[in-house]
């Protein structure tokens, strides 16, 4: 009885202290967050059809985390952030076994700069999922942005020693031993990102910057060099989860911009496609009518590369680009007059465009007609100081009006940077000290240019630097 | 259900609610109140014209001599083909403080030469004709206007044609530098695209809202050098300087000597495309050593979007480190400097990171806001896209400014909230210039805005610390000293470094007067100043909470560094 009555007021307590928050009692399953609020009438048409949809879908099945991740990767795809996080908060409350909906809001926090809280994500992420080495390298490279450099370098060391993200992982290591001032050590380190992956623009740049650190200004000119060549060009890991937001969008815009990505791979097709299929929903976008000019050119539909430039001149817009488009394709048939209009055009347009000035000197050339094709070469150069081209074909006009010292003046600039273009840039150099006078330095130049046509497989150029070195002999 | 405080700390909340009240705001906006009524108006007509998001800047300077900061204001204009014009022009305002001693500015436009119509974009202001007045250069979306000042009777003549400095393109900030050391302003134009109205892009915003385009919808055209030619001409040496070899969407100048030669340099914050730090060869030649120098690109060796830049010392380890406004995502970065013209990217270390990613900055500028011996940082924002949680807005590009305080180890703390309500603001900010404009001791703002009224930041703090201002002037030539560098000795204090400048920020020309905060510093200063031509003089102040003019020869003889460098 004494144990009971014990019993009772125990229990008793208990109740009280629980419905009075002293002791906790088991915890209820906390309510996950919200869906975001989403001002679906702010958006256009098929932004707001597509955002309903998921916003439907994720509304009519509450408990569904599929819906919510759903509606959280609609959200990214159409780059509205913030509404994206929200949903995928609420997605992995739902599923927090689920690795996906962290990684995605992964990369929407890298994508508003939230490194820390992106971190957090990769980091759980990862656990759920230690397999997939892209989740390993966002959080590598979220750690390093939020300056936990320590964990950062857990991290970067276990993608060095994986085949797959070796590159990634040496670049990473650069950078933290960079950030530290131990750039001899960055310097090891980005030489083997490259040497696993020689086109790293990143590391290239990275590399040159701890040179300079080191004082070796030289080589750092040159790593500098490399990544103007390579630029963004990144040795890629591959993320599913990452490439599903690019699937997501079939509205006009979404074509296009999908277009735009296969240009750049070379699906000239595929390109077309895309493009094609924008304008068909959605005639009034004047981009895909100006790039379809080009993308039907490179495929030889002329007639429908006309009825592309026709629709965009409709239009009204992207004028200047529209007509120096349909330009170059008129030029690729020979239609050298029309061209020279089309490039008239475009100036009219817009009389600083560099790219119609070069080409109006084209065929003013042609015409010989080379104090005019001088000016619009110059023009060229005026609105765009590094056009190299532009600058070379004045080069060239001043030789051929024996300017010669104004020619070499125009050429001189032209032997930095040295690319595949550099050795005919240096052959006109050549040509122009010669022809000034100046037969020993031509002839040493023209050597040059030589060699560096050679290195740069022209042997075509290269036969006829030789065939007027042997005149000059 | 109500939950109760203890008692304890619901008076601990009343005594700090109390402490809140009573701390001033940092700044107070008073611009209608003393007479600055100028509303910009970027003419939008709903074509989206990529010009109508960039806003523009003014000047904050002494144009008249009388010892107070006036104000000149750049208007834009409709864009769409036979729009009606608004009839708005550029408005030059005179500040009635010196010798009202109140402040008050009153709309002297009519009869100075300057309210012409035009879509105006900044201005640099420098004595170009070294007849002891500052005259300015205005940039546009189509003719630059050189107005020379008629020896400060508030009216000015424009002399584009006559000097030769006019520019056609789209121009956006300059700056006037005297970059070979030959006594006369030489000018440099930063151009930014090719953009015209009839060769407007078609853009839209990512769910395919029309939108402005970006940068990248447009080529970058190439920025301008004119040389001084001491008779009132100028010749344009972009080409033999060198500056044409390379090229950038230009959005901000700021002058310095980055490499620590003793000859003045330029950086140019370029949109989109890799920033320029043109390094003075001393031959009359300039070399873009922007990538190599580490001030170009970001650690992954992409252009940013950068628009205004703020040069100067933060660090007071003598040397001019940069601090570039960027885009929404990019975060706003600081290049501290390592005295070679070498920079590191420290902006996470700072602070700066992840506070600044959120927003677009435009006008931006170093200035010791509480005059504690430490530059501060105050950025004007406003987006170029539609912001996403401003959608259906009428404005979606509205965004507060921001108030960085300089801890003096390195690192930054974000003040804005402590500033006032005029930071929190949500407006579209551009042009911000700095300067004493009530000559209380300490920096003002001045900011105007894409969307609405211009602001008058009055600093309401800064003057509770000591402070010294300094106005150089040289006779004959560069009579305002323009790129000159004074030097503060504090005993057992660093030392404290500005220049004497108009350029950065964003297409404004600010205040030539160099300003020191002194913190609790009371006692007498040394003052160096190296000459713009290399030499050096040296000042004993005994005191200090004044303003001063320095004439060139009225010092001692002080040494110079190497080639006329600072030591």
């Amino acid at each position: 009885m004494k144990g009971g009555t014990w019993a009772w007021v125990a229990a008793l307590t208990l109740v009280f202290l629980t419905r009075s928050g002293v002791v906790a009692g088991p915890a209820p399953a906390p309510e996950p967050p919200p869906l975001p609020e989403i001002a679906l009438e702010t958006f256009p048409d098929d932004a707001r059809e597509a955002l309903k949809g998921a916003l439907d879908a994720a509304r009519a099945r509450p408990e569904d985390p599929e819906a919510a991740g759903g509606l959280g990767l609609a959200l990214q795809a159409w780059e509205q952030w913030q509404s994206a996080h929200e949903a995928y908060l609420r997605a992995q409350a739902l599923a927090p076994a689920n690795p996906q909906w962290f990684h995605l809001d992964g990369i929407v926090l890298q994508r508003i700069r939230q490194p820390a809280q992106a971190a957090e994500k990769f980091a759980r992420a990862w656990r759920l999922a230690p397999e997939r080495l892209a989740i390993l390298a966002r959080l590598a490279e979220s750690l390093f942005d939020a300056g936990a450099l320590d964990d950062s370098e857990r991290r970067y060391r276990t993608l060095a020693d994986t085949p797959a993200s070796a590159p990634v992982g040496q670049l990473g290591l650069g950078r933290l031993a960079a950030v530290r001032g131990r750039h001899a050590e960055a310097v090891a380190h980005f030489d083997r990102a490259i040497a696993l992956f020689p086109e790293f623009g990143a590391a290239h740049y990275a590399r040159a910057q701890s040179l300079r650190a080191l004082g070796r200004r030289d080589e750092a000119r040159k790593a500098l060099a490399e990544h103007r060549k390579h630029g963004t060009a990144w040795p890629g890991i591959p993320d599913e989860w990452a490439a599903l937001v690019d699937t997501v969008r079939e509205d006009p815009r979404g074509r296009f911009l999908r277009g735009l990505r296969r240009a750049a791979n070379g699906d000239l097709a595929g390109a077309i496609e895309d493009h094609e299929a924008a304008v068909a929903v959605k005639p009034h976008l004047a981009q895909p009518y100006v790039n379809l000019i080009s993308l039907y050119g490179r495929a030889q539909q002329w007639a429908r590369a006309e009825a592309a430039y026709r629709a965009v001149v409709e239009l009204g817009y992207n004028l200047d680009d529209a007509h120096y488009n349909y330009g170059v394709l008129l030029d690729a048939q020979q239609r050298y007059e029309e061209a020279a209009a089309a490039y008239r055009k475009a100036l009219a347009a817009n009389p600083f465009h560099a790219l119609a000035h070069n080409n109006l000197g084209q065929a003013l050339e042609r015409e010989r007609k080379f104090a005019e094709a001088a000016e619009q070469y110059r023009q060229a150069i005026v609105n765009r100081p590094s056009f190299r081209l532009a600058r070379f074909n004045l080069g060239r006009m001043k030789i051929a009006t024996g300017d010669f010292d104004g020619a070499i003046r125009e050429l001189e600039p032209l032997r930095e940077p040295v690319d595949d273009e550099t050795p005919r840039y240096l052959f006109a150099l050549a040509v122009a000290m010669v022809q000034g006078g100046r037969r020993a330095e031509g002839v040493a130049m023209a050597k040059e240019a030589r060699a560096l046509a050679l290195r740069f497989s022209q042997t075509d150029l290269a036969r006829a630097i030789d065939r007027d070195l042997n005149r000059l002999r | 259900m109500t939950t109760r405080l203890p008692l304890s700390a619901a008076i601990a909340s009343v005594l700090f609610a109390a402490s809140i009240a009573a701390a001033p705001a940092i700044f107070e906006e008073v611009a209608a109140r003393v007479g600055l009524d100028f509303v910009y108006d970027n003419g939008a007509g709903g074509e989206h014209y990529i010009l109508e998001v960039m806003g523009a800047g003014g000047a904050l300077v002494d144009y008249d001599n009388d010892g107070d900061l006036d104000v000149f204001l750049l208007q834009g204009q409709p864009l769409v083909p036979g729009a009606p014009p608004s009839g708005k022009t550029h408005r030059l305002y005179r500040n009635e403080l010196v010798p009202s001693g109140a402040l008050r500015f009153t709309d002297v436009t009519a009869g100075s030469g300057l309210g012409v119509k035009g879509y105006g974009m900044g201005v640099a202001a420098g004595d170009y004709d070294n007849d002891g007045d500052l005259d300015l250069y205005v940039t546009a979306f189509g003719r630059n206007t050189l107005f020379r000042n008629n020896n400060g009777d508030g009216t000015f003549t424009d002399v584009t044609d006559a000097a030769g400095v006019h520019d056609d393109r789209w121009s956006t900030s300059a700056a006037f530098v005297d970059y070979d050391r030959d006594g006369y302003l030489d000018l440099f134009v930063a151009n930014y695209l090719d953009f015209t109205v009839a060769g407007n892009k078609q853009c839209f915003d990512p769910a395919g809202t029309p939108d402005y385009c970006s940068p990248n919808a447009y080529e970058p055209v190439g920025d301008r050098l004119f040389r001084n030619l001491g008779n009132g001409r100028f010749e344009d040496v972009t080409e033999s300087a060198g500056i044409a070899r390379a090229d950038g969407a230009g959005l901000g100048v700021s002058i310095g000597d980055y490499n620590g030669d003793g000859w003045l340099d330029i950086y140019v914050a370029n949109d989109a495309t890799p920033n320029q730090l043109w390094l003075n060869e001393r031959d009359g030649t300039f070399v873009d050593d922007g990538p190599l120098s580490g001030s170009a690109l970001n650690a992954a060796g992409n252009p940013e979007g950068s628009m205004g830049i703020a040069s100067g010392d933060y660090d007071a380890d003598g040397d001019e480190d940069l601090f570039v406004t960027n885009i929404i995502g990019e975060t706003f970065v600081l290049y501290r400097n390592d005295g070679s013209g070498s920079f590191d990217d420290v902006r996470v270390m700072a602070g700066l990171a992840a506070p600044t990613a959120p927003f677009t900055g435009f006008g931006v500028d170093w200035f010791d806001y509480d005059n504690d011996g430490w530059l501060d940082l105050f950025i004007t924002n406003g987006a170029v896209n539609i912001v996403e949680k401003l959608r259906g807005d009428p404005v979606p590009y509205r965004m507060p400014d921001l108030l960085f305080r300089n801890v003096g180890d390195g690192r930054f703390e974000d003040v804005s909230k402590q500033a006032g309500p005029a930071l929190a603001r949500l407006e579209v900010g551009r042009g911000a210039a700095f300067g004493d404009i009530d000559n209380d001791g300490d920096i003002d703002v001045l900011v105007n805005k894409n969307d609405g009224p211009v602001r008058l930041l009055l600093n309401q703090v800064g003057n509770q610390a000591s402070w010294l201002q300094l106005d150089l002037r040289q006779p004959g030539n560069n009579r305002f000293a323009v790129g000159a560098l004074v030097t503060v000795e504090r005993p057992g204090l660093p030392p404290l470094k500005r220049r004497v400048r108009s350029d950065g920020s964003y297409l404004v020309a600010q205040d030539t007067r160099v300003h020191f905060g002194l913190g609790t510093h009371t006692g007498p200063v040394a003052v160096i100043v190296h000459w713009p031509d290399g030499a050096a003089e040296r000042w004993t102040i005994d005191k200090v909470r004044q303003r001063i003019s320095l004439t060139r020869g009225s010092g001692s003889p002080a040494t110079a560094g190497p080639a006329g460098a600072a030591p």
